[in-house]
């Protein structure tokens, strides 16, 4: 940490701005995030991921600017369009929902990479950079293109602040907010575009590819800490924070590692030390409650009642 | 012999073609064929997205293994991208069952975390291994050909030479485990009590997609490699209804996808992984038009012609209920395109200036008529509706009422031949 806190006083000030505005996605992803997870969307996230590149490459084909912010529009259209392609599928065939995610994330992907590769291999300028936005690389972005970054997250984070109450009735029982009349399909829109929007911004600092870590890990992590949504929603903003902070510190030290995978490394460390040492739920804590130095009906019954249902039935 | 004439057959193209492209194009179309094979009970067992998972884990068993000493496209990196892939499903469930996870969240943290760690690797270990982050993504099948190993005097891609042999191992895996894969596949439950070993099935079919997935890694990346997987099986899944025809389709599909991507790629100057998943997702969305029973198309057309049915006999019922009360319609009152059907069909014909109905027009129209009346009979006796509400049902259901359900309903009501609304319900034409 002290380690962590020196290095960044010893960066340049453009690092210092990039530095801040990824954190902010970072915070901001890990608190989105945390909706999408209880909604059960962490792979809807991905697919949407996936599906930036075609807007990012169209961008730049259709506008000829290479400007972040130009660039970032286009793929949060195509992202858009990718999860209405996805509920399409769903609704209209009987392709199974795992299926149907699958086929929209690699098939857009695909037509992601042929445009960036048919205009890489047409030599149309800016287009050599664009490969970039697969792995996340946030040593090539400016100050300015950090702000934007920045800003949009603060105001994703405001959008969580003032609907808190309509986010977290519709996250938790859609059916009842709908029957209590709220706007339950507005509201859940509202925060399907979030995420989208989430996965945009994090393009930068994350990459196509692993940018839904941003929005998974971190809500992963606060799960194990507590079983309350304000507390969740702060550890996952923290965790989402420091992650994507440790990415941006160790790529900058280390010009030729692309930022996302630092970034999911670091926040998968924080999971699987959670998953260790969380009080109550985590694995040191219940051999510790077995073995019967703690009150052991007390845990069990918090044990089984926070562990859902196994992925597959059997396997 | 057969072996031989295709052995010709493929020569002569490749001769065509250009060795160089019909290299890659071979190699392009046995790893499909692997990927669909497996990827067809993947797809029925809703375990696509572990399929996912399992082709972005696959990268640091890869480069463990290429780090060792194997040969990138060889046989040594597939051990160790099994090894990767049941490291995955551990991670996965583990992270389930132990973390108390979601289900789809724990896909996202295993797959992000190991695709990540490969990532890292590769880009750590530099110059010592021979695969960039751009490869890894989206593969390198133009280079395919140019990386042979010598058998018997014949150059052969090394990344051919291992798909070969994977898709060997793959459909003689699926041969003999298949009636095991399609018991699992459709009931688990009763698969585990008939005694069928469920967790070695699943386990083969998750080393099989892991075997595919390496194999189609070094040709098509990580990413593609899903919709090799899935996009096959999920299209031929949409056509036909047998899970052994699905897995032919779906090869058939994998094919046709990895051909035609390869050549519009090679005509189009692009990325020719990216352009074989564009041509499976196109493949899909016509499946998805087209297919016979439930596609777009198909129910369209089946929700027209009942629109089409309804329409010509609410017209005839209309025509003989005027008949009944001693109207005459011209054929002027209802011009358009139902009368003139009616009229081709000969159920209406014309007399002087108006249309009358014709002797089997009338009979099909009493059907309906009986129909309807029947019904706003039975409604009145045994659900208590207002008068006034009894038409718009009748009116719904007069086109769906078969012949022994008017029995059935004419006896429940016994010797009444009079509807609430007072008209008299036509008798039955024997």
């Amino acid at each position: 940490m002290i380690y962590s806190a020196v290095a960044i006083a010893l960066l340049p000030y453009n690092t210092l701005v990039v530095a801040a505005g990824v954190a902010a996605v970072g915070c901001a992803a890990g608190v989105i995030g945390t909706f999408g997870v209880l909604r059960k969307r962490a792979l809807v996230g991905d697919a949407a991921a996936h599906a930036t590149l075609v807007g990012v490459a169209s961008a730049l084909l259709i506008t000829g600017h290479r400007d972040l912010a130009v660039l970032l529009v286009g793929g949060l259209l195509s992202a858009i369009f990718a999860i209405i392609l996805l509920v399409l599928i769903r609704k209209f065939t009987r392709t199974r929902d795992d299926a149907a995610t699958a086929i929209v994330l690699s098939v857009s992907f695909g037509l992601g990479i042929t445009l960036i590769s048919g205009m890489v291999s047409r030599g149309i300028p800016g287009s050599g950079g664009l490969e970039r936005f697969l792995l996340g690389h946030t040593a090539s972005l400016t100050a300015h293109d950090a702000l934007l970054l920045g800003i949009v997250s603060i105001i994703g984070v405001l959008c969580i602040v003032v609907g808190l109450k309509e986010a977290t009735m519709v996250a938790f029982d859609p059916g009842f907010a709908a029957a209590a009349g709220w706007p339950a399909a507005t509201i859940d829109l509202v925060l399907i575009a979030l995420i989208a929007v989430m996965v945009v911004v994090g393009l930068p600092a994350a990459g196509a590819v692993l940018v839904t870590a941003l929005v998974v890990i971190p809500p992963a992590v606060a799960r194990q800490w507590t079983d309350r949504l304000i507390p969740m929603l702060v550890i996952a903003g923290a965790v989402g924070l420091l992650s994507a902070l440790a990415g941006v510190v160790l790529s900058s030290l280390a010009v030729q590692v692309p930022t996302g995978p630092v970034v999911v490394l670091v926040a998968t460390a924080l999971l699987i030390l959670s998953i260790l040492v969380a009080p109550c739920r985590g694995i040191l804590w219940r051999t510790r409650a077995v073995s019967g130095i703690s009150s052991v009906p007390l845990m069990e019954t918090e044990v089984t009642a926070a562990t859902p249902r196994v992925m597959e039935r059997k396997l | 012999m057969t072996i031989l004439l295709a052995h010709a057959m493929l020569t002569s193209w490749l001769e065509s073609i250009g060795p160089l492209h019909g290299w890659a194009i071979a190699t392009a179309v046995v790893v499909s064929a692997c990927c669909a094979i497996v990827g067809t009970p993947l797809v029925v067992r809703r375990m696509s997205l572990l399929g996912d998972a399992i082709s972005h884990a696959v990268l640091p068993g890869l480069v463990v293994a290429v780090l060792l000493g194997a040969q990138p496209g060889g046989i040594g990196v597939l051990f160790g991208a099994t090894a990767a892939a049941m490291v995955t499903v551990w991670f996965t469930r583990f992270l389930c069952r132990q973390a108390g996870l979601w289900d789809d969240a724990s896909v996202g943290v295993s797959f992000t975390t190991l695709f990540a760690a490969g990532v890292l690797l590769v880009t750590l270990s530099g110059s010592r291994i021979d695969l960039d982050p751009g490869c890894v993504l989206y593969g390198i099948l133009e280079l395919v050909p140019f990386d042979t190993v010598d058998v018997y005097g014949w150059d052969i891609p090394r990344a051919f030479l291992s798909a070969s042999i994977v898709l060997l191992l793959v459909s003689f895996g699926m041969w003999c485990t298949w009636r095991w894969q399609l018991f699992t596949a459709f009931d688990c439950d009763a698969a585990i009590a008939a005694g069928v070993p469920t967790v070695a099935v699943t386990t083969g079919l998750l080393v099989g997609v892991s075997l595919a997935t390496v194999t189609g890694f070094v040709a098509v990346g990580a990413i593609l490699v899903v919709a090799m997987l899935v996009v096959p099986a999920a299209t031929a899944e949409r056509l036909v209804h047998r899970l052994h025809h699905a897995v032919w389709l779906a090869v058939v599909i994998a094919v046709v996808g990895a051909i035609g991507g390869y050549l519009l790629a090679w005509k189009l100057g692009t990325s020719a992984a990216g352009m074989m998943a564009v041509v499976l997702g196109v493949e899909y969305v016509i499946a998805i038009l087209v297919a016979p029973d439930d596609g777009v198309v198909a129910r369209l057309i089946s929700k027209l012609v009942y629109l089409w049915r309804v329409q010509c006999e609410d017209r005839l019922a209309s025509f003989w209920r005027a008949e009944e009360s001693g109207q005459v319609r011209h054929e002027d009152a209802f011009g358009g395109l139902v009368n003139r059907w009616l009229c081709v069909n000969g159920q209406l014909r014309k007399q002087e200036n108006d249309l009358v109905l014709t002797p089997q027009g009338r009979l099909n129209a009493k059907v309906i008529v009986r129909s309807h009346r029947l019904w706003e009979t039975w409604l009145g006796k045994h659900v208590d509706l207002p008068v006034d509400h009894l038409h718009p049902p009748a009116e719904w259901i007069e086109h769906h009422l078969g012949e022994q359900v008017r029995k059935r309903i004419e006896n429940e009501l016994g010797n009444e031949d009079v509807d609430p609304h007072g008209s008299v319900i036509p008798r039955e034409k024997k």
